[in-house]
């Protein structure tokens, strides 16, 4: 695991090492109107012209010591900047994970037992949809219909009462996750219009990806009704509705366990996209800027940051495998 | 001749994308209660269908697609029998591993493997006799109160109060669905014009019955409070831990614990018999149960059958391709042949003289003690049933076809006393 983790610093490391070092020491360039010499001044300051080890060498270092440098989008420290944007993300993917996984899984099974009819033939073409929509285009056309024509569930994280209330002063933010800490702070108004402007982005999110949920759960729905226990399960008398239920579901959710522990992971890192359509600053909105500005620092904590919750959601996956599945635990 | 079980003309049909496979062509059996009978025939002549349409368990694609299957299980009904095609699925749920149950072979596919194996007996118990079970547990819970025995006595007496009113809900579900069957079995057996639809609506209302009250179902979800059933749980296991150990499983209280693939395929097939065998059943169907284990745990589970039979059971059908086991264990016995019942007799009947060509060729192709020159094996496979052959199924692979037999589908005769066949050869009137 933690090989996995070096692995992918060497690699993103190197891809920036590419930029000659006249491009990237324009992070520290706070003026515009600087001169070359001042250029390799600020390049000899800070190194960039090290042979590549050496650099490396330098930001693991800094790694090890939880300074991870500056971010010059977020004008802060890059673990400050963290602090501020993680949450907003985290909110909506905590929403948004369980609505998908349900949504996933309640679907699939319909369609399994409902194979060949109109809810199996609707599902699947859900699924299909969902599969080849992009982000992007969905997202738009969300925000175009439900707030443009209507009005309804506008982009941002909060209103500009809520957002007043929020620096106010009065608002504690204990957990910086919105809707805990208005819960936290007893201000309902605050966690009503906080949900309010989660609906359209978790909405989105789970339109387009419980449909990869929905496939496997169908197809391992079937394989399992198709087994010999299922014959055993009714002929002890059990009902249709248990069997599916119980005897067929347990068994199938054995390979969607894999795919929701890696849908998680793949939602943080697949913020870039909605974060930026529905103008929620978190790290997805942070990175797209770091990319488009050459911010060294916050790319190369967020492929840290993101390579680790790849890494921490296979170890899950395998926790959850051994409770779901005898087979795999451990004498 | 009184039955237990009857088939009569039962045809069934798997609906596969290469066409409607014809598996079972009007297949007449009839077991009668106290026997051990027979299924023989190759694989793939549908004898598996035939059990698993006698519990209406054939899985998609299949369908039975008409006969019927009568039932003379209940004293009130030895006249007509109860047609089980007819009968709702909720009738069916309270019938299957009650009444009838059913061994499978391959026990280590029968078995689910994410439950373990107290948890997979524990379901029969649950589905069929849960009255006696929360009777039993209500009166241990009663004594201990009354004893005043160390424990926390609120939730004793909670358990207790929770117990008896899902066993009073569950009793007083289980007296309306008896009127309930019986109201729909009288009205069948009564061919009146307009019936039909009124037994549909008491089927309809049959299906939507629920076994317990609301609160009862409510409570059973909630959790922390579900535990009251925990003490249920431990009646129930030993129920389990006895039945395995008359099953003659060793160490069974550690047994109940374990997962399918942690047993041996031995153990593994006293599970499957104990799922079986948990509600007392009258009928009990095993489906080559001794295929896929080796020569002595063959032994051993076929023993225990008998032994099963001799004590418990009234009825076995037994199915299997081994000729021994059918001359060692069975009453009477009928040979199938892709879909069709060739030759139906007593046992020693059958091995003393055979009449159909098919049944001659089965038992010709088994070596004797005094073999003399090869085997004779009869030529050819089963026929794909998605296109039958015409007439006799056999024709195109019997020795002795004549004209007649690729046209005419031949009737059963009882061409001896309690011996039945269904060839041209006794009923042509051009002999060849």
């Amino acid at each position: 695991m933690v090989l996995i983790l070096v692995g992918v610093t060497v690699i993103v490391f190197s891809i920036m090492m590419l930029l000659p070092p006249g491009q990237r020491v324009s992070v520290y360039v706070q003026d515009e109107r600087v001169n070359n010499q001042q250029l390799e001044a600020l390049i000899e300051k800070y190194g960039l012209d090290d042979p590549a080890p050496v650099q490396y060498w330098r930001w693991i270092k800094g790694v090890f010591r939880g300074d991870f440098g500056y971010s010059v989008v977020a004008v802060t420290p890059v673990i400050e900047a963290f602090k501020n944007y993680f949450p907003v993300t985290l909110e909506l993917v905590l929403i948004a994970t369980p609505l998908i996984i349900m949504t996933g899984v309640w679907l699939g099974t319909k369609a399994a037992t409902n194979k060949d009819t109109a809810i199996d033939h609707g599902t699947r073409i859900f699924a299909i949809v969902g599969y080849s929509l992009p982000t992007f285009w969905l997202g738009l056309m969300l925000l175009m219909v439900f707030y443009g024509l209507f009005g309804l569930f506008p982009p941002g994280v909060l209103s500009n009462e809520g957002r007043d209330v929020l620096y106010s002063g009065d608002f504690q933010r204990y957990t910086r996750l919105l809707l805990i800490d208005s819960i936290l702070n007893w201000r309902w108004d605050m966690f009503w219009d906080a949900l309010y402007h989660l609906i359209l982005p978790a909405f989105n999110l789970v339109l387009l990806s419980s449909a990869m949920i929905l496939r496997l759960t169908r197809s391992s729905m079937l394989d399992s009704l198709g087994q010999d226990y299922i014959r055993t399960a009714l002929a002890k008398g059990a009902s249709k509705n248990l069997i599916e239920r119980k005897h067929a579901r347990r068994n199938a959710l054995i390979p969607v366990i894999t795919v929701s522990g890696l849908l998680f992971a793949g939602l943080m890192a697949g913020m870039v996209i909605t974060e930026t359509i529905f103008n929620r600053p978190g790290i997805g909105l942070w990175m797209a800027d770091a990319a488009l500005r050459l911010d060294v620092s916050a790319i190369m904590f967020n492929v840290l940051f993101l390579s680790g919750v790849y890494v921490v959601m296979n170890l899950v996956v395998d926790v959850l495998y051994a409770y779901v599945d005898p087979r795999i635990r451990l004498s | 001749m009184d039955a237990l079980l009857k088939t009569e003309d039962l045809k069934t049909n798997f609906y596969t994308f290469e066409g409607v496979v014809k598996a079972l062509n009007g297949v007449n059996v009839m077991v009668r209660p106290g026997e051990t009978y027979g299924l023989v025939g190759e694989s793939g002549c549908g004898k598996s269908v035939t059990v698993r349409s006698m519990m209406r368990i054939v899985q998609e694609p299949g369908r039975i697609e008409s006969g019927r299957i009568a039932l003379f299980f209940d004293e009130k009904d030895k006249e007509r029998g109860v047609d089980i095609v007819q009968q709702s699925d909720a009738y069916m749920q309270k019938l299957r591993g009650n009444d009838i149950s059913m061994i499978f072979q391959e026990a280590s596919t029968s078995l689910n493997p994410v439950f373990s194996i107290e948890e997979q007996i524990g379901e029969s118990f649950e589905f069929h006799r849960l009255d006696e079970m929360l009777r039993e547990t209500v009166e241990e819970l009663d004594a201990e109160i009354q004893q005043g025995k160390a424990g926390f006595l609120g939730w004793k007496k909670f358990q207790r109060s929770q117990l008896a009113r899902e066993l009073a809900s569950h009793t007083a579900y289980d007296n309306a669905v008896e009127e309930l069957d019986a109201q729909i079995i009288r009205l069948e057996s009564t061919d009146l014009q307009g019936n039909a639809s009124a037994v549909a609506a008491l089927n309809k209302k049959r299906e939507g019955m629920k076994p317990f009250s609301l609160s009862t179902r409510i409570l059973r979800r909630v959790p922390i409070l579900r535990r009251y059933r925990n003490r249920l749980s431990k009646t129930i296991r030993t129920h389990i831990v006895e039945l395995l150990r008359s099953l003659g499983l060793p160490n069974p209280e550690n047994v109940v614990d374990r997962y399918p693939h942690e047993l041996s395929g031995g153990m593994q097939q006293r599970i499957v018999i104990a799922i079986a065998l948990a509600c007392n059943p009258k009928l009990l169907i095993a489906d080559e149960p001794t295929s896929n284990l080796d020569v002595t745990i063959q032994a051993q589970i076929l023993d225990l059958i008998r032994k099963l039979k001799e004590d418990t059971i009234e009825s076995v059908i037994f199915i299997t391709h081994d000729l021994g086991v059918v001359a060692e264990l069975c009453d009477r016995v009928s040979v199938m042949y892709a879909g069709d019942v060739a030759e139906t007799a007593a046992v020693k009947d059958i091995f003393a003289k055979q009449y159909h060509p098919y049944t001659e060729g089965l038992i010709a192709s088994v070596p004797k003690r005094d073999q003399k020159g090869e085997l004779k094996p009869i030529h050819g496979t089963v026929p794909n049933l998605v296109t039958p052959p015409t007439g006799c199924r056999f024709h195109p692979r019997c020795p002795k076809a004549m004209d007649i037999c690729s046209q005419v589908k031949p009737e059963t005769i009882e061409i001896a006393p309690e011996h039945f066949v269904a060839c041209h050869l006794y009923t042509s009137e051009d002999k060849a």
